[in-house]
This record gives C-alpha cells, structure tokens and sequence, in this order.
C-alpha cells in the first residue's frame, strides 16, 4: 500500500479504534479498582468472587449489562429516550482526541503514530465546547424517562452544570495566558521550557478546575443528579441494560478526560518530575524500573487486604517489582533500557498521575457527604467563579508586569 | 468550601478559625482518615468459606442428643416439649417399654418450616442433668426440597453439641 494512504487513512483509524476499544475495557477496570479502594476504605473486601480477586468481575458486569433487557418506560419518548445515552457517549469519546498521552511520535518503518488522535491549536476551547455538550444527553434522558425522579435529576444536574462551566472556564484561561497557546501539545512543551509545572504558578486555577471538574463529571461530593438517597438513581432511573451502560461509559470516560485535562494543563503532562533538572535524567527512561515498582505495589496491596498483615506485602510486592525492573534494565533485555523511547516514558509519566487524579476522584467519594444543593450553588457562584477571576486577573497582572 | 456551611448555630470565629477554614484543614483530615483505613487489614468474613467463631452459649437449632459418656437414650417420650410447642412443629410417636416401667421413642419428628426457634421446647425437658432436647451450634439448614426441613431422629442426633454454661 502506498505509505502515504497507510498515514493518513490507517494510522488515524487505528487511533480511533484504540479509543474505542481499549477505553471500555481500561474503564471496565477502572471501575473495579474503585470498587477496591472504596472497599478497602471501609475496611472490607471489594469483589472478590469472580476471579483472581475479582480480576474478572468486570467482564462478568459487561457481559450482564450486555445480555440484560432493555427496557423502555412505556410513556416515555422513545426516540429521545434511545438518543439520550448516545448524545451522552459521543462528546466524553470524542473529547479524547486532543488528549497527548507521550510528547514524541513513534516512527515505525516511515510511519509516524502521533500518541494523540490530532493537535488542535485550539484544543481547550475544543474540550470545553465537548464537555458542554454532555449535558444535553442528561437533560434529554431526564426528560424523555417521563419520571419525576429522573427529570428532578436532570434540572439539578442541568443547573450544576451550567454554573461550574463557569469556573471551569475561567480557571484554563490562567494557563492559556501563561502560555498563549491552547494546543494541548504546545502547553507541555512551554511547561518543559519553563521548567516548572504550572500547578506551581497557578495553584489557585488548579484548585478551581479541579473542584470544578468533579462538579462536572457529576462525582461525588457533587452527584446531586443521581443522589439516590433521594432521587432514586436520578436521570438513568429508567434505565437499563446497555443504555445504562452508555451513560456509565460516558460518566467514566468524562473522569478520564478531566484527569488528564489537570495532568496536561498543571501537572506537565507526559514531563518527568523536574523536567530541566539534568541530574534527574535517569527517570526519563524511570517506567522500566518505576513501572513493575508501582504494579507490584498495587498487586501486594490487593493481596494485602486479604491476609491483613499491615503493608507487608504492598513493600514485598513493590521491592519485587523494583527489582525485576533493575534487573530487567541491568542486563538490558531486548535492549530497552538503552533505547530511547519517548513514547514509553512520556506515557509512563502520563499515566502516573492521570492514575493519582483517577485515584483523587475514589478517594473522595470514600470521604466526602454529598453536597446540599444550596451549599452546590453557594459554592459555585461565590467561591469557585470569584476565585477563579481573581486568578485570571492575577495571572495577567503578573504575566503583562513581567513583559 | 468549608465556608459554604448554613447553620443557625453560632460557630466559633477568630483568626485560628478563619485559617483552619481558609486551608480545608477539615477535609484534608477527613482525606486523611480515609487514606489511613485503607491499610487496615479488613473485617469481612467470606462466609461460606469462613465462618465466624460461635459464642459458647449460641443458640441455633433444636437437636435430640444421647447420654455423652454411655450413649444411652436420655428421651424418656414424655411429649412434654410436643405439648408446650407453640408452633406444633414436633412430632413424637412412642411405644410402651417391652420390659420394665416407661416408654421408648419410636421417631422423633421436629418441622423447621414451622420451627420458630424458640427454645421452649427445652424448658420443660424433664431429663437430668442433660436435657435430651437442646438448642445446638447448627445454624446452616437451607434446603432444595420441602421435605428436607422435616427432620427425623436421625438428622436430629447429628447435632453439633453446643457448650453449656457451667453454673
């Protein structure tokens, strides 16, 4: 085939189904790591039935929601009620593909594959517009379920997210001013060149989006629209089987695209920790060792809960790890320590603290009561959007001062 | 955040207090909290794989038992534990001795369907200084059929003994 076809049809292709194929499953997983840590949290034992652990539980919960009756409320509108998890789906996918996950292409025999889907130059107003537009999907399934419970869990939601849009905006305009850019790619490579992650100089913006952000993808302490101490399940009540499963994947997909969104534009992306630190440079090829370090961490701390022996095991299995990967690099097997990769590394990184922001979101809903929806609105309008202006206006002082 | 709180209750202010709202300090302890439990070994038992440790003066099932040393038949068919039942659910059938004075067992039926548990049944059990009728550690009598929750006297001997309290 002609190089030139296999770039600009396959290639692209390839992405796209990566995302839609490997995002279900990466969030299948997702979800069962919550499930874990929500457990561990209360001092009890996540699945556990299914599998190693529950390792399969995920599967076992697609395949049911797969083969589970699709009921439709017989006075709703089933046109909207079917269009309604769709509209919800489509934006959270398509908001992926602006998200770079490593800063250098991998070339393959000619043949470059970006680690992003396409470099918008004008991606944050890109993934604002998107992330809007989830919205509608939640209003339409309220509306169109012909149920009180869900339509209350509609407005609520409408009205949460209307008012945290706000925030939201005005907290990625101090970053867009840093860098005067809103490439996604552009802002990292800016944050290399600074040297500094600009959760540094935009602590206040983070915080803003990040609070934000939990609002908007409708998460705990925030999940007003699906409170089902008194809404039952809000907006998906009357729905079932893969319908649910849409505005499930979308819920998730959305945690995702907001975890990266903070990782990319305050925490420097796919940079390794000190980026311009020259005595650090070991840690840009860190994932060999740091990879099967935090693995068997995670591995001996599962295990862990089961015999209830302190952290024995979470040290065992992260030292193991750590090991397997020095020796790995030591004796340099398949010759990986010393190939440079940079989409390894930078996807190493991302992951990592894409990790810790995933692990942020099940981390407060193990703690946080939900919010009343006055101290919602409360928060919102006189907390998070003055603050937010504040910092855009700081931001611009400070960045027009300094020329 | 914090400062988001409605309350008529007249809260505590000062320069301290501004501070401790300013920073989140309560979230970040409540984050806290959360994160240290994580690594608490954890309290669930996966039951029927483990099974928790019975109290010695657990009281689960009616069950028949014989004389622990001499493995005598302690049931002296008196039908005093079928009369004070009050759910009908024992069935005693008896037969004169052929030699000596009293009567024997013939079979012993106890109806779990009906069986509230109750324990009055061994009350009234004349038999010293073991009751022949006891409540014992068995508590697991799930069955497929109807007819496996009419237990006769053999289900009724396997009993798992419980541990009386020795006065």
């Amino acid at each position: 085939m002609d190089p030139r076809i296999i770039q600009q049809i396959v290639v692209p292709l390839f992405q796209v189904l990566l995302v839609i194929v490997a995002l279900p499953l990466a969030i299948a997983y997702l979800q069962l790591v919550e499930r874990k840590v929500l457990g561990f949290m209360q001092v009890r034992l996540a699945p556990r039935r299914v599998g190693w652990h529950g390792l399969l539980q995920p599967i076992a919960d697609a395949v049911k929601l797969l083969i589970k009756e699709d009921v439709v409320p017989e006075k709703s509108d089933r046109f909207l009620f079917t269009l309604a998890p769709i509209v919800t789906v489509v934006p959270a996918l398509v908001a992926l593909a602006v998200i770079p996950l490593a800063g250098a292409p991998l070339t393959i025999r000619g043949i470059t594959i970006t680690p992003w889907i396409t470099d918008l130059n004008v991606a944050l107003l890109y993934l604002l517009a998107i992330s809007s537009l989830g919205i509608y999907g939640i209003i339409l399934a309220g509306w169109a379920s012909n149920s009180k419970y869900s339509l209350l869990g509609a407005l609520r939601s409408s009205a949460q997210m209307i008012s945290y849009e706000v925030p939201l905006g005005f907290a990625v305009i101090g970053v867009m001013i840093l860098t005067g850019s809103a490439s996604m790619v552009e802002i990292v490579n800016r944050q290399k060149a600074a040297g500094l992650w600009y959760f540094l100089p935009q602590i206040l913006g983070f915080f803003c989006y990040f609070i934000s952000a939990v609002a908007e993808t409708n998460r705990v302490p925030f999940d007003l629209p699906e409170a089902e101490a008194e809404l039952v399940a809000g907006f998906h009540t009357e729905y079932s089987g893969m319908k649910f499963a849409f505005f499930f994947l979308a819920e998730y997909t959305n945690m995702i695209v907001v975890s990266s969104i903070v990782t990319i534009l305050f925490f420097g992306g796919w940079l390794r920790p000190f980026p311009n630190v020259a005595a650090l440079g070991w840690l840009e090829n860190g994932w060999l060792f740091l990879g099967p370090l935090v693995l068997g961490a995670f591995l001996g701390w599962l295990f862990d809960q089961r015999a209830g022996k302190d952290l024995r095991f979470m040290f065992a299995g992260g030292l193991l790890g750590a090991a397997a990967g020095f020796g790995f690099a030591w004796t340099d097997a398949g010759g990986l320590a010393t190939l440079d990769v940079p989409v390894l590394s930078g996807a190493f990184w991302f992951g990592l603290k894409l990790s810790f922001f995933l692990f942020m979101y099940i981390w407060f809903r193990g703690t946080y009561p939900r919010y009343r929806y006055d101290q919602l609105m409360r928060l919102g309008w006189k907390w998070l959007i003055p603050l937010s202006i504040v910092n855009v206006v700081g931001t611009a002082l400070v960045v027009t001062l300094r020329g | 955040m914090a400062g988001t709180m409605t309350g008529t209750a007249a809260r505590p202010s000062g320069p301290r207090e501004f501070l401790k709202t300013l920073l989140l300090l309560e979230l970040w302890v409540g984050l806290w909290v959360t994160l240290k439990n994580q690594f608490r070994p954890h309290i669930t038992v996966e039951y029927p794989k483990e099974t928790v440790d019975l109290s010695p003066r657990f009281r689960g099932v009616p069950r028949l038992r014989f004389h622990p040393e001499n493995g005598e038949e302690l049931c002296i068919a008196c039908h005093l534990c079928e009369t004070v039942c009050p759910d009908n659910c024992i069935h005693i059938v008896s037969e004169k001795k052929p030699e000596g004075k009293g009567k024997r067992l013939v079979s012993f039926e106890i109806n779990y369907e009906r069986c509230c548990f109750c324990g009055l049944c061994v009350d009234p059990c004349p038999t010293k200084p073991l009751t022949a009728i006891y409540m014992s550690h068995d508590y697991e009598m799930a069955d497929f059929k109807r007819e496996g929750f009419v237990a006769p006297l053999k289900t009724l001997l396997g009993g798992v003994d419980s541990k009386e309290y020795k006065s």
